[in-house]
């Protein structure tokens, strides 16, 4: 198991350079000049050359770009992302002040989701073609559907506005969670609830469902013990990737309730041209993504045991 | 000066204005006065206020907490701004100008820092080498250009000739801090104290019962950072917030237990015309064409149908106020179709069968760049532009561009023949914009400072008129001179084609009373609102 943990380390190492360098490029062929833009943010609109050259020379920007990603990657590796160009914070400590935010918002968001989609996706499966299975595809279908800005200020209107159960926006008390996680997890919910159905009636067909029910065991060790451990492949997958997307930032409803986390920070930092935390932010949120990618093949080694023999026959 | 950079706006902006509008019940607020002092007050003075997103900057060397973008007055300046654009005292009483580069100030006394220590001039000299330290500012500062002559008074002399300095230190990012103080913790001597300050979500500032313009009635403000538009209408609606702005599109739709409340115009919408030669996008040159654009597009239109009325006709770009009676002499250009047409048919530019004009075998094609500070803020008067110009035989092409610095990139290329920009006027120097957007480039200079020059200048002529808007010492004088400029834009080279004012426009709770929106954002007073029981 360690041995496998640690080969499909070592294949993330070329994949992290390859986002490093992309991370980099970016700041390379954007439009716009940061010197330019951290005078206008500290009031200056009409900056003179002098001053656009000392601010150039004083974030590096005068350094060819092979010399400044090398400065770069060395002070990344040792924890240094340098500093915002909008917000003059180090971006490394912006980035961790406001991942545990998303990371909450995220978690909560799956969770939710899965709860929702699971038993859905099941009752589904197992009733296929009933008016409940009917229902519950047309809900999935809506709530994959809905975009999520609208579905955001949808229940802004009726929580917070109509019956006044829920604050609109902000985190300053925990129940402001609610909404934003509520709009994430239908649109998981959704798409999750058509997966697990179809996951589901794939396994249910199967000789070894079969084999179990005619052995005896009960229903519910046959959906619950079998069929769903094997349709939990691919579920677990599917939500490996949402997760990724979502701990990367769920730039419109944090935007919208205003939810301090990374996605809504990296967008404004976008318009600000903030190359530094965008920068940084690639490199965070790609390494999150690699890291929440190697957890799944590594739950697939719980799941399927295959897996496993798969490695040492390798 | 700082033009407003709308960064973030939702696409769906009047579909949710739609919905919030109908799912919500109350009374329609109108333009108008926000209440009376002469209402019972609330016992409980706590006010909280939903504001854009957290702009400030936090960090050693250039932290604007409190002071910009978001003025929680916390701080004030030597001079002030009012909402017609005078130049008033603040900590300074009175200024005199010597020769040949230096304004005096005369310090108010009595005027207490928040922790009780009294106000001088070395605070204004340290708050001054502290702009110098970031690089001079808009005034252009060094660290020896604040001196300061007795307790009460300082000299400011900017690093080279800027006799427009006064104007330029109205703008809140020329807060008066407390020498030696610790910028993440302000200390001003403003109408409100610093309590608190949580990045991206909200500052909160108390009273300063010793403040020197006289105790103010509120205990504590609240601004909430959200980033969002709509969502700052919900907050409204829902109760959570007190003021919220609402964007111009859906102020005639929103409705809740609130008045809505505009400022004076501060801000503008104008299209450039590009007058300087590029491969491709050189039609602009024809002083013919300009000209015809100018009486092609009709403003009434643009601010009844685009604007819903949150908006005036204005013909000066900058808002008139600034420019005093002298505003009045720029007459501008109204819709006239039939003289558009003959403007162009005498100008050799004759209809082809697809209603197009042509010349010499060119066909009247323009490219209309859509983007700054976003191409959303204009939507949808380029296409009513567009169809306008369509009827006198014009074919514009609209080209948006995401931001601004897409825009700038676009426009430091010249890649275009006519420009839509959103601005606003945040200082009281009316010759900023105009010296910024039409004077000749420099040579050599930094080719980005020269992006709008090196398009939009139309000149010698101009370039003296804005000199001695620079350089004149009196109001009236600077007004004359600016006017001047503006005239020779507008009305005798049609480089620019002012579309309308806008209006900063405020959801206030019917209880909040004494709330006056200044038509500058970043000059907005708290100090004298109250909440009515």
């Amino acid at each position: 198991m360690l041995g496998y943990i640690a080969r499909r380390l070592l294949y993330l190492v070329p994949v992290w350079i390859g986002i490093s360098i992309l991370a980099f490029a970016l700041s390379l062929i954007a439009p716009g000049d940061p010197a330019r833009q951290v005078l206008q943010q500290g009031g200056i609109d009409a900056p003179s050359p002098e001053q656009v050259t000392a601010m150039r020379r004083e974030l590096g920007l005068d350094q060819p770009g092979p010399v400044r990603y090398v400065r770069w990657l060395s002070s990344a590796v040792r924890g240094d992302l340098g500093r915002s160009i909008r917000t003059g914070e180090p971006v490394l400590q912006s980035l961790a002040d406001r991942f545990p935010r998303t990371a909450v918002l995220a978690l909560i968001a799956v969770t939710l989701g899965l709860l929702i989609a699971i038993p859905l996706g099941i009752i589904s499966a197992l009733f296929r073609e009933s008016s409940l299975d009917q229902l519950a595809r047309i809900g999935a279908l809506v709530g994959a559907s809905v975009p999520s800005f609208w579905l955001a200020y949808l229940l802004i209107l009726l929580f917070a506005v109509r019956l006044r159960l829920l604050p609109v926006a902000g985190a300053a008390e925990p129940r402001n969670v609610i909404l934003p996680a509520l709009t994430l997890a239908i649109g998981a919910a959704a798409s999750l609830t058509r997966l697990t159905r179809s996951a589901m009636l794939e396994e249910l067909v199967q000789d070894y469902v079969r084999t179990a029910r005619a052995k005896g065991l009960r229903e519910r060790a046959v959906i619950v013990g079998h069929a769903l451990r094997n349709a939990l492949t691919a579920i677990v997958t599917v939500t490996g990737i949402r997760l990724a997307a979502l701990l990367g930032g769920a730039v419109i409803v944090e935007t919208i309730f205003a939810w301090p986390g990374i996605g809504k920070y990296v967008v404004d930092s976008i318009f600000n041209r903030d190359y530094p935390t965008i920068q940084g932010f690639v490199l965070f949120t790609g390494t999150i993504v690699l890291l929440v990618n190697l957890t799944v093949d590594v739950s697939y080694v719980w799941l399927d045991p295959r897996v496993r023999l798969g490695a040492r026959n390798r | 000066m700082l033009r407003k950079r709308r960064v973030l706006r939702a696409a769906v902006m009047g579909l949710v204005a739609l919905i919030v509008a109908t799912a919500c019940s109350g009374t329609t607020g109108g333009p108008g006065a926000t209440g009376t002092a002469k209402a019972e007050l609330a016992a409980v003075q706590e006010l909280t206020v939903a504001t854009a997103a957290d702009g400030y900057r936090n960090d050693d060397k250039r932290t604007t907490i409190g002071m910009y973008p978001l003025n929680a007055n916390i701080f004030d300046t030597l001079v002030t701004l009012s909402p017609d654009y005078q130049v008033m005292p603040g900590l300074a009483t009175k200024w005199e100008f010597r020769s040949p580069n230096t304004y005096r100030f005369t310090l108010r006394s009595g005027v207490k820092f928040h922790d009780g220590t009294p106000f001088t001039s070395k605070d204004v000299v340290w708050s001054i080498q502290r702009i110098a330290k970031q690089g001079g500012g808009t005034v252009g500062v060094s660290e020896q250009s604040a001196v300061a002559v007795d307790d009460l008074t300082v000299d400011i002399t900017p690093k080279g000739q800027n006799l427009r300095a006064l104007q330029q230190l109205v703008h809140p990012t020329w807060s008066i801090a407390k020498a030696g103080s610790d910028a993440a913790k302000p200390m001003g001597t403003g109408p409100f104290k610093f309590v608190e300050y949580v990045k991206d979500q909200r500052i909160v500032v108390e009273a300063n019962d010793d403040y020197w313009g006289g105790k103010p009635t509120l205990r504590k403000i609240t601004f909430r950072f959200i980033p969002d538009a709509n969502t700052r209408v919900l907050a409204l609606q829902a109760g959570e917030v007190q003021i919220s702005d609402i964007p111009k599109e859906s102020a005639k739709t929103i409705t809740g237990d609130f008045t809505v409340s505009r400022s004076k115009v501060g801000a503008y919408e104008a299209i450039y015309v590009k007058i300087r030669p590029k491969e491709g996008y050189d039609l602009g040159q024809d002083k013919a064409v300009r000209q015809a654009l100018a009486y092609a597009i009709d403003k009434k239109q643009v601010v009844e149908s685009v604007w819903q009325g949150n908006a005036e006709v204005i013909q000066t770009m900058i808002p008139p106020a600034i420019l005093g009676s002298e505003a009045g002499r720029i007459t501008g250009t109204d819709r006239d179709v039939a003289k558009a047409k003959k403007i162009l048919d005498d100008a050799g530019w004759k209809a082809a069968s697809d209603g197009i004009r042509e010349k010499n075998g060119r066909k009247l094609q323009l490219t209309m760049v859509v983007g700054f500070p976003n191409a959303d803020t204009h939507k949808p008067m380029p296409e009513f532009a567009q169809a306008q110009l369509k009827e006198i035989g014009i074919d514009a092409k609209i080209v948006t561009t995401p931001d601004t610095a897409s825009y700038e990139a676009r426009l430091a290329k010249g890649d275009g023949d006519l420009w839509v920009e959103a601005g606003s006027q945040n200082d009281g120097n009316p010759c900023f914009l105009p010296d910024l957007l039409f004077s000749s480039p420099i040579p050599g200079g930094d080719e980005e400072s020269n992006m709008y020059g090196n398009s939009f200048a139309p000149g010698e002529s101009f370039d003296a008129t804005i000199k001695r808007c620079r350089e004149a010492t009196s109001t009236a004088d600077v007004q004359k001179a600016a006017a001047d400029a503006m005239k020779l834009l507008v009305d005798e080279q049609f480089v620019v084609i002012p579309l309308a004012g806008t209006y900063r426009i405020n959801g206030i709770s019917k209880k909040v009373l004494d709330f006056v929106v200044h038509p500058a954002g970043v000059q907005q007073r708290w100090d004298s609102v109250k909440l009515a029981k």
